[in-house]
């Protein structure tokens, strides 16, 4: 990942490090982002997703490291090099919008275009091209103050696109919105790179936001990747516990199961697990099969959500559409060998 | 049995409607009673002993030089005053609350003492330091160079304004800091990032969402500079350069012709009645939030090493010049016997303290009235705005708004206008020459400081801690004194010794009713200024420390200063 050389490579972030006092909220961080890309910083609440994305914009100043944007150096700590953040050309959609108060929703908007120097024709064309892309260019004069939170967020999202900068970033984009409007949106989001072609880094704390806006993922844990690669990949194919645990599955420790040997813990979805009152007929080698209790039941729409003891005082959650089950019952649990994965972790 | 009860509610019911009303009332009184008496008497002329209706008052006033000279110097006074302390006010709110200059917890509290100084004190302070010939500036400079280095001169507007500067930077410091502290740091983010550099960002971002806080200080600082009467008693009266309040005063006095003075004075009350409202209709408009949940607390600014040499050297020069430098000054001359511009260590002496605090009659009556009238009027001025307080917070009431805007009029009045209307009210009954009158005044004139802060906390207090008491079977005066007066003790703590400080240093409203037994110790100090400035500088030290108590008390009591 040491990507200064590649020449695809259109972001690169390398041995990023960034301490709060004697807290390291950034590890020796690298990764890289081609042109045109989308890469999502994924992962639970503090595990330095916001301090990342504030070090590429030049709100902190990292204790060490690389970074450079469209080719540029913006950040070199061997050579002492620290652009401002004005220097750095970027579009920035903040976590609370930040959208200025006493201000119009287009004065916002050009706001990025007036501190360049345009003149006020060209600047509040563009300021209305942009907000007619986002949908608010009857809202143009508006008071900032007088809008909902989707709306705001609009003006956000129009202000850090105004100026075509290279490279958005995006602090939980979506997080404020309510669930019909964050899918709007983020089909909306989309379908704006697609035409407007910038490199995007999304911060979330949502596997579905990252899932959905992103075609490469990288999980954080505390200050250091844990997982990265394409999207799919990271959410199909898990190779370590936080992963496992971070996306829902069940995560059990390999000695407590039958037959499970040469790794440290085993994950599996809650959806691959088949239960059955008798030994399961269908089950083939490898497949892992194992006794326990239904402890709760839990309606979940289309499936019911099973809390199942194991024996072994291991206690799993299980989807399963059947609905045969009640509290009580032994059930078989079985688990298919290509659905389990073996965690090193 | 039903009777009793039924008529327990109903007395609790009587009080609890009327109790507030009471203080509403009283404050409404203050207000209109005086400016009533001064609204009859400038439409008043004598004509052979008989009381006419004219307009006279107020056509001399608009033809007269000497009220257009008063009234451009107080202009000067006042936007000079506001303009300075808004640039300092702001830069000191900004260096502590924004960077890591060295000491800047420290220097939060130290930016506030001149706030609870007086300004007269400091005048007067300064007026040792730098005039001419005496100063001690020019002594030392002369020793040391061999001939005086005359700085400018302090009895000027120029002085004038300098001094009101020095003590109402605070204000401006108070009303920046808090939105300073709590702003969504992402607000001056997104516009570094979007390509404003730094001061830009100050420009277009900073300043104008600080904009509601800078326009009430702007106004505060502008309207009781030019309403100040000390400062310019002080530095320029004798120079024969007076501003609206020394003009009162001289109005009053030589030759005494009330009827023009009152006309003045509604001039003047309306200017600032008119100014008060139009900044409130203008906040109205422009309230919104600037402090976003999710966002962080705005970044500290690492600053260089010259970044931290210029922010500690603004901080040392403004607290050297409001407190250090004038205090010394008032401490060696009150040290030494005869004041000649020089101090000699061999001479200090205590005898100026023995004397004013022990000997001198005057000045030993002026200490005892002076905390007399601060506890007990304190004391009044809490009861009255705690029953304004609760009117305005918990009393339903569609003269809310209106009684709201009607008490907080004497906050831009001067302290002289108001007492010119109570000398006019009360000169021919047996409260003239009486501390009463003072007491009075001094209620009136500043009872709203305390109404505010009551007000302030009242606000925060959720009514269902009343409603709980009441539901589990209370009656509202036990609910008062059991459950509202131990949770808004803060509160009415902070607003006493609020008014405490007030009222040890007031002379603006005090010197047109002050006689002979009833001189405070600002009074004294003004009596005495002319001849023995020892005992000036031993009875400012008094009043000095008598401050200092009240701001170290204030402290403890962890009020905001405004609200
Ligand atoms: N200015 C600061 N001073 C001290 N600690 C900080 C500061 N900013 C962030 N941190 C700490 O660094 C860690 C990472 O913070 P960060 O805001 O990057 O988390 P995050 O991954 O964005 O979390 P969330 O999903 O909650 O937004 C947290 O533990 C936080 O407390
Ligand atoms: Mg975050």
């Amino acid at each position: 990942m040491q990507g200064q050389g590649q020449p695809e490579s259109f972001v690169t972030i390398s041995g990023v490090t960034k301490k709060f006092g004697d807290f390291t909220a950034l590890d020796a961080l690298s990764f890289s982002v081609r042109e045109g890309g989308t890469l999502a910083l994924l992962g639970p609440s503090g595990c330095g997703k916001t301090t990342m994305l504030r070090c590429l914009a030049g709100l902190e100043t990292p204790e060490s490291g690389f970074i450079s944007i469209a080719g540029k150096v913006v950040f070199d700590s061997a050579k002492g090099i620290n652009l401002n953040p004005e220097e750095r050309g970027l579009g920035v959609v903040f976590q609370s919008y930040a959208v200025w108060p006493h201000m119009s929703v287009v004065e916002n908007v050009e706001f990025p275009l007036r501190v360049r120097g345009i003149s006020k024709e060209e600047r509040r064309a563009r300021a209305m091209e942009i907000l007619e892309i986002v949908g608010l260019g009857q809202y143009a004069q508006r008071s900032a103050t007088q809008l909902s939170g989707g709306q705001q967020q609009r003006v956000a999202l129009a202000r850090a696109l105004v100026h075509k900068p290279a490279l958005v970033l995006f602090d939980e984009a979506l997080s404020n919105l309510d669930a019909a409007l964050r899918e709007h949106m983020r089909l909306e989001l989309k379908a704006l790179q697609d035409k407007l072609g910038f490199t995007a880094l999304y911060v979330t704390h949502d596997q579905g936001e990252a899932l959905g806006l992103a075609e490469t993922i990288i999980l954080m844990n505390a200050g250091r990747i844990d997982t990265s690669g394409l999207a799919r990949d990271v959410f199909m194919n898990h190779r370590t516990s936080f992963a496992a645990l971070f996306f829902g599955l069940n995560v059990i420790e390999a000695d407590k199961l039958p037959g499970m040997t040469g790794t440290k813990f085993i994950g599996f979805q809650r959806e691959h697990a088949h239960l059955s009152s008798v030994t399961d007929s269908a089950a083939q080698n490898g497949d892992l099969i194992v006794p326990g209790r239904i402890a709760t039941r839990s309606f979940q729409g289309l499936v019911d959500e099973y809390a199942i003891d194991l024996a072994e005082g291991v206690s799993i959650r299980v989807l399963d559409g059947q609905g045969q089950f009640s509290p009580g019952d032994q059930v078989h649990v079985r688990i298919k060998a290509g659905n389990l994965f073996r965690l090193n972790d | 049995m039903q009777a009793g009860t039924q008529s327990k509610e109903k007395s609790g019911w009587a009080w609890q409607k009327s109790l507030p009303l009471l203080g509403v009332s009283m404050g409404i009184l203050l207000i209109i009673g005086p400016f009533m008496a001064g609204l009859v008497r400038s439409l008043l002329l004598w004509v052979a002993d008989d009381p006419q209706v004219s307009l006279a008052n107020y056509a001399w006033l608009f033809t007269d030089r000497r009220i257009q000279t008063a009234a451009i110097n107080s202009l000067i006074c006042g936007t000079g005053a506001m303009s300075i302390s808004l640039v300092l006010g702001t830069s000191l709110a900004w260096i502590v609350s924004r960077t890591n200059v060295p000491g800047r917890e420290i220097f939060k509290t130290l930016n506030l003492i001149p706030f609870f100084f007086s300004p007269y004190v400091g005048a007067i302070g300064w007026i040792f330091l730098v005039a001419p010939y005496s100063g001690l500036m020019q002594t030392t400079t002369a020793t040391l160079f061999g001939g005086p280095v005359e700085g400018p001169n302090i009895y000027s507007l120029a002085g004038v304004i300098w001094i009101l500067s020095l003590f109402y930077t605070p204000y401006v410091y108070l009303f920046v800091i808090s939105p300073l502290q709590r702003m969504d740091a992402a607000f001056e983010d997104a516009a570094r990032v979007h390509g404003a550099g730094f001061w830009t960002t100050v420009r277009l971002i900073t300043l104008p969402l600080l904009q509601p806080g800078l326009l009430s200080a702007a106004l505060i600082v502008f309207v009781t500079s030019a309403g100040l009467f000390d400062v310019p008693l002080a530095l320029t009266a004798t120079k024969g350069i007076r501003t609206m309040p020394t003009e009162v005063f001289a109005l009053v006095r030589y030759p005494s012709d009330l009827g023009r003075a009152a006309a003045f004075g509604i001039f003047i009350t309306a200017v600032t009645v008119a100014l008060t409202l139009w900044q409130r209709a203008h906040l109205a408009k422009r309230r919104y939030e600037i402090v976003s949940g999710k966002g962080y607390k705005p970044r500290v600014i690492e600053l260089r090493r010259s970044g931290k040499i210029i922010a500690l050297t603004i901080e040392i020069i403004f607290l050297l010049t409001s407190v250090v430098l004038p205090v010394l000054a008032l401490i060696l001359v009150a040290l030494s016997p005869l004041w000649t511009g020089k101090f000699n260590p061999a001479n200090a002496t205590l005898a100026n303290f023995n004397y004013v605090l022990f000997e001198y009659s005057l000045t030993r009556q002026a200490i005892m009235n002076s905390l007399f009238l601060a506890v007990t009027g304190a004391t009044i001025g809490v009861m009255i705005s705690g029953l304004q307080s609760y009117y305005l917070v918990r009393v339903r009431s569609v003269f809310k708004s209106f009684v709201d805007a009607l008490l907080a009029l004497p906050l831009g009045i001067p302290g002289i206008v108001l007492s010119l209307f109570f000398l006019i009210f009360a000169i021919r009954t047996p409260l003239y020459g009486t501390l009463a009158i003072l007491l009075i005044a001094y209620i009136a004139r500043f009872f709203p400081f305390a109404t505010r802060t009551i007000t302030a906390m009242l606000s925060a207090i959720h009514p269902e801690l009343e409603e709980s008491a009441r539901a589990n079977g209370a009656s509202w005066g036990q609910t008062m004194r059991m459950i509202l007066l131990p949770l808004l003790r803060p509160a009415l703590i902070a607003a006493w010794i609020m008014l405490f400080i007030i009222f040890i240093r007031e002379l603006g409203a005090s010197i047109l009713l002050y006689a002979s037994g009833t001189e405070t110790i600002s009074i004294a100090m003004l009596l005495l200024s002319e001849n023995s400035v020892g005992y000036v500088a031993a009875l400012a030290l008094i009043q000095l420390v008598l401050l200092l108590i009240g701001f170290s008390l204030f402290r403890l009591t962890r009020a905001p200063v405004v609200q």
